[in-house]
């Protein structure tokens, strides 16, 4: 590889690199500006904590954040944990793999407004879920399984989506663990379990974290699954802070609501690698 | 054959058939029902107690086409898609230059740095990049998504074209130079055949994920310019009709899982679904 003069080294990065930093600098500065009074699109411009403390005393901000926090959490945990054991099962080729391998990642080919859709379809009152139910007599009238409550059709949703892109992760690293040492441990008596936790985890633990990581950033900002999809009673931070910005031209509360809502992405996708790390040393103590 | 072997066979056999069952209703039962759902006739309804549509037409894509603004859609989601995708390329390929060619300190940072827009989510990206528009006195909806894209996909551009311009054999390109080849010479003959199916995955995924994009498209093209997934989120909010956002869907996934099916033959060595992580 060539060593690069500054000049035609800044040259390169200008155009790419370069305009990556000025527009996401901007991006970030102008929602921090935005929630502290500053860039006001009407009206004077000036710092004021106001739009801080208000949105912080606000119980549906706080909602949102949780409720998007629990998203996240569940569908980056269920998408790697369910990942494992197909990348694990997938590891050497045979008969039929490479079929259901595409089968397996094919969801990742589906936009998310299309995957929901279909969802919805299928799970709605008189979708073909609750049809065969009926059908099959297990129950006698249909189930309100639509926008239910708790979420669980947006972490189904997020885990449909993702279970792919985990599998994809997971897959590169798993098959670069030699049968050497799997073989080797199984000698000395390890169990399928033992081995994952003492082997395989720890050796993919990078590749864990990227899917967890990526997954959750995903997640805690969707939009998408929860409109069609999710509670009617909750919003994710992203649904609220664009009803925030569309409903009433709330530009600061919404820059607000961005701030916390990057936060959340990056300090808990953060968290839940460190916390990926300890466990799996832990385990594998 | 060993016992072990044996019991693997059988294990995988069950296992195939298990996943066989999962994917009919993972796959075939959702697309399948999308599809019924686009040929429902307009004129006879699909409602409780039918088991399945009483009459199948391909009335609801004629009456979806003639009717809303889906041709006017798809002619800007298919405008701005290869304008991206070209613009993309052209502003990605000297940083990818520099990734895949050139020695420099700090590149390991630049590579975390160029993945910026994927750590941000959507939204607050498309909320505040509208403002910034606003602030700079932007304010062509066309030109708007296209900077929203263009910022937004550069990262799976970079990526891709720096893995094939690392690729690129220095020897053959000293060996062009010493026979006194010049500069552009030089590129058609020792970078562009290794470039060329990077170029081809690039301009194929920024395409795609351009056509898909929805956070940007929305807030920035909102209410009047419309893409392809603003029209089915028409479809899905308020102003729910079923059969026509399953034929918007059905426009929207067919070309573009056709198009990533092109793509994983062209980087059959690097999987594009790794380097895109589209969604």
């Amino acid at each position: 590889m060539k060593r690069a003069s500054p000049f035609i080294l800044g040259l390169c990065l200008l155009p790419g690199l370069g305009l990556i930093l000025a527009a996401m600098g901007s991006v970030a500065y102008m929602a921090v500006a935005q929630s502290f009074g500053y860039f006001n699109l009407s009206g004077e411009s000036r710092f004021s904590t106001q739009y801080w403390s208000e949105g912080l005393q606000s119980p549906q901000l706080w909602r949102a954040f949780f409720y998007s926090l629990k998203i996240a959490l569940w569908g980056s945990l269920c998408s790697v944990l369910l990942a494992y054991p197909l990348a694990l099962w997938l590891r050497r080729p045979f008969r039929g793999s490479l079929f259901i391998s595409a089968v397996l990642k094919a969801p990742y080919l589906v936009h998310g407004l299309v995957a929901a859709f279909l969802f919805v379809n299928v799970i709605s009152f008189h979708g073909f879920f609750n049809e065969i139910l009926l059908w099959l007599g297990i129950i006698d009238r249909p189930l309100r399984m639509q926008n239910d409550r708790y979420g669980w059709g947006v972490i189904f949703l997020q885990i449909w989506k993702n279970i792919p892109f985990a599998l994809i992760i997971l897959s590169g690293a798993v098959q670069g663990i030699s049968d050497d040492v799997l073989l080797a441990a199984q000698d000395l008596g390890a169990g399928a379990f033992d081995r994952f936790r003492k082997v395989v985890a720890p050796l993919t633990l990078n590749a864990m974290q990227a899917a967890l990581v990526i997954i959750f950033i995903g997640a805690a900002g969707d939009f998408s699954f929860q409109v069609i999809a999710g509670p009617t009673s909750e919003s994710s931070m992203a649904q609220y802070m664009v009803r925030l910005k569309e409903t009433g031209g709330q530009w600061n509360a919404a820059a607000v609501v961005a701030v916390m809502l990057m936060v959340l992405a990056l300090l808990g996708s953060l968290i839940l690698a460190l916390a990926a790390r300890l466990t799996v040393k832990r385990v594998q103590a | 054959m060993s016992g072990a072997v044996q019991n693997r066979t059988v294990l995988n056999t069950f296992l195939i058939y298990a996943l066989c069952v999962v994917a009919f209703l993972w796959l075939v039962i959702p697309f399948g029902m999308a599809i019924l759902w686009s040929l429902v006739d307009p004129g006879t309804p699909w409602s409780f107690p039918d088991i399945l549509p009483p009459k199948l037409s391909f009335g609801r894509w004629a009456q979806v086409w003639q009717t809303t603004s889906l041709p006017t859609a798809l002619i800007n989601s298919y405008m701005l898609a290869p304008t991206v995708a070209v613009i993309t390329l052209a502003l990605a390929a000297p940083t990818a230059y520099a990734l895949g060619r050139l020695d420099f300190a700090g590149k390991g940072a630049v590579q975390v740095m160029v993945l910026l827009p994927m750590a941000v989510p959507g939204f607050v990206l498309a909320i505040f990049f509208s403002g910034l528009l606003f602030s700079l006195g932007i304010y062509s909806k066309f030109l708007s998504i296209l900077l929203g894209h263009t910022i937004l996909f550069l990262p799976y551009a970079i990526r891709i074209l720096s893995v094939s311009f690392g690729q690129v054999n220095q020897d053959v390109i000293d060996a062009a130079r010493d026979c006194g080849a010049s500069p552009f010479t030089r590129f058609t003959t020792a970078y562009l055949p290794v470039l060329r199916p990077g170029i081809l995955a690039t301009l194929i995924i920024v395409f795609v994920l351009s056509i898909e994009e929805f956070a940007i498209a929305f807030i920035l093209g909102s209410p009047d310019f419309t893409t392809v997934p603003t029209i089915l989120y028409s479809y899905l909010g308020y102003n729910y009709i079923r059969p026509n956002a399953a034929v918007v869907s059905l426009i929207l996934v067919v070309p573009n899982v056709a198009l990533m099916l092109i793509l994983e033959g062209l980087m059959k060595s690097a999987n594009p679904s790794n380097v895109v992580g589209k969604g």
